[in-house]
């Protein structure tokens, strides 16, 4: 089985891979997360301009596909680096997503508690930083974390521009071992596979930690 | 809420660290290397090898640069270097009349004809292989040219499957959905080498000239130095080795080689 000693002497290789993707994890969620936070506050609390605007803009980034999305970034008259291209385009793939996670999480907060800070004297920016964001990370983790796993597998596709990750390490050994693709690309899913679980179990875990009695439960 | 922010704020600091280009200098040569097309360059435990990248070497030694390999897919390494985000394109490069409208090409170092491969148990010969309504796989660039200008155009009855990758087309191959496989010679070799369930059945169809490719009009002045370099290589003894190295059994042939390409292309 001479593929299996080349797996090995590769695992160097699919460490990187692995520290690859998790920094294009990282920065697709962290640029996903912050736009996609401010798509959702404009869409529940902006004024009907800024609602059309914001609502135009995400639709759009949720019909394009990301390999599109990922070609035209990476085209783009900018000379971005593969790596800043692809976190770029996949994050803003992400934010229409996570949009959503988060506009979801913000309705279900009950309005008696919006009239109730209102009420109190809080104003529209304090209500959403005090009442609404504390809230509405609780609710939202359980989907963000089924994003998170999603996006995970999406960093496969910034091999199409370069970025050496998990699947460019594979394709560049099934090209000079001259064959091996299914154990190779099996390989790659068990990688994968391990990355996920470890990563949704990191986020179950922060959902318990902030769980408050008296609020629903993710195994409720 | 100060975790949270004080989260957001680590990760947004992580992505500016990550996501920082990194400098380049003057005399550094960055050359696009295609990381899946042995033997002329591919990546190994994490280096890259192959023929043109250690030809590189030899050139970049003889002429003082340091090289930096980019891996940058194989249809945006023409763009790249066209646009000049990188200085050469490297690793088993066909000259093309199209190919050169947008690029500069060196004077060619090899020559190579494509072979027609079929399974190992398949009775097809080299005419067969590509007519009588045979199925012919081939990469997507040259070889899929040829077989279009040269079989389909002229009405030999075929039918073209083009492939993204070698790997692709062997598997079709193995499996019975084409019946001949088009590729260039030192691929060829290769898997009837490894004993891929492979055989040659004809050979010389077409040929293609290998070449490094830099921006149009060469405004680093990169050609006479490689063409320079790359007889040096001859002369030294470099070359024969190379070639024994990674093309082994190839007739060595003084490089690199007096093609006009304007006569090529009928200009």
């Amino acid at each position: 089985m001479e593929i299996v000693h080349t797996l090995i002497g590769e695992l160097p290789q699919f460490g990187k891979g692995v520290l690859v993707a998790v920094e294009l994890l990282i920065g697709i969620m962290s640029l996903g997360m912050v736009l996609g936070l401010i798509f959702a506050t404009a869409e529940v609390f902006g004024s009907w301009p800024v609602r059309l605007i914001v609502g135009c803009i995400r639709k759009l980034l949720w019909a394009v596909p990301q390999l599109v999305l990922l070609s035209i970034v990476f085209y783009l008259p900018f000379n971005l680096s593969p790596m800043v291209a692809a976190i770029c385009a996949l994050g803003l793939c992400s934010a229409a997503f996570q949009s959503q996670i988060f506009r979801g999480a913000i309705l279900s907060i009950q309005s008696g508690q919006l009239e109730a800070a209102k009420a109190m004297g809080l104003g529209k920016f304090k209500t959403i930083i005090y009442i609404v964001i504390p809230q509405m990370v609780r609710f939202s983790i359980g989907s963000w974390t089924n994003e998170l796993a999603s996006e995970l597998k999406d960093t496969s596709l910034a091999y199409v521009v370069g970025v050496m990750e998990i699947m460019r390490q594979g394709k560049s050994i099934i090209s000079y071992t001259f064959g091996n693709s299914l154990v190779v690309y099996f390989f790659i899913a068990c990688i994968y596979f391990c990355m996920t679980r470890m990563g949704t179990s990191i986020f179950y875990r922060i959902e318990d930690k902030l769980w408050v009695p008296g609020f629903k439960k993710r195994k409720d | 809420m100060k975790k949270i922010s004080a989260l957001i704020t680590g990760l947004l600091l992580l992505l500016c660290i990550s996501a920082s280009p990194s400098l380049a200098s003057d005399e550094e040569v960055t050359i696009c290397v295609d990381t899946e097309f042995p033997p002329w360059t591919w990546v190994e435990k994490g280096e890259v090898k192959g023929f043109d990248w250690e030809l590189w070497q030899y050139i970049a030694k003889d002429n003082g640069f340091t090289i930096k390999p980019s891996f940058v897919p194989w249809p945006q390494s023409l763009i790249a270097v066209e646009k000049g985000q990188a200085d050469v394109q490297a690793g088993g490069v066909s000259f093309t009349c199209d190919r050169a409208k947008k690029l500069s090409f060196s004077k060619p170092y090899w020559r190579h004809s494509f072979f027609a491969l079929v399974r190992s148990d398949s009775d097809l010969n080299g005419v067969t292989a590509l007519s009588h309504g045979a199925k012919v796989g081939s990469l997507m660039g040259t070889s899929l040219m040829w077989l279009e200008a040269n079989l389909k155009a002229k009405g030999v009855d075929v039918s073209i499957h083009s492939y993204d990758s070698t790997d692709l087309g062997m598997k079709d191959l193995d499996n019975g959905r084409i019946d001949t496989m088009f590729v260039d010679g030192p691929t060829a070799k290769s898997y009837i080498e490894k004993g891929r369930n492979v055989k040659a059945v004809g050979q010389g169809y077409g040929y293609d000239f290998t070449a490094f490719s830099v921006q149009k009009g060469d405004p680093k002045q990169l050609l006479p130095k490689i063409e320079n370099s790359i007889a040096k290589a001859y002369k030294s003894g470099k070359w024969a080795e190379l070639v024994e190295k990674y093309l082994p059994g190839s007739p060595i042939v003084s490089v690199p080689m007096d093609v006009d390409y304007n006569e090529i292309c009928g200009k």
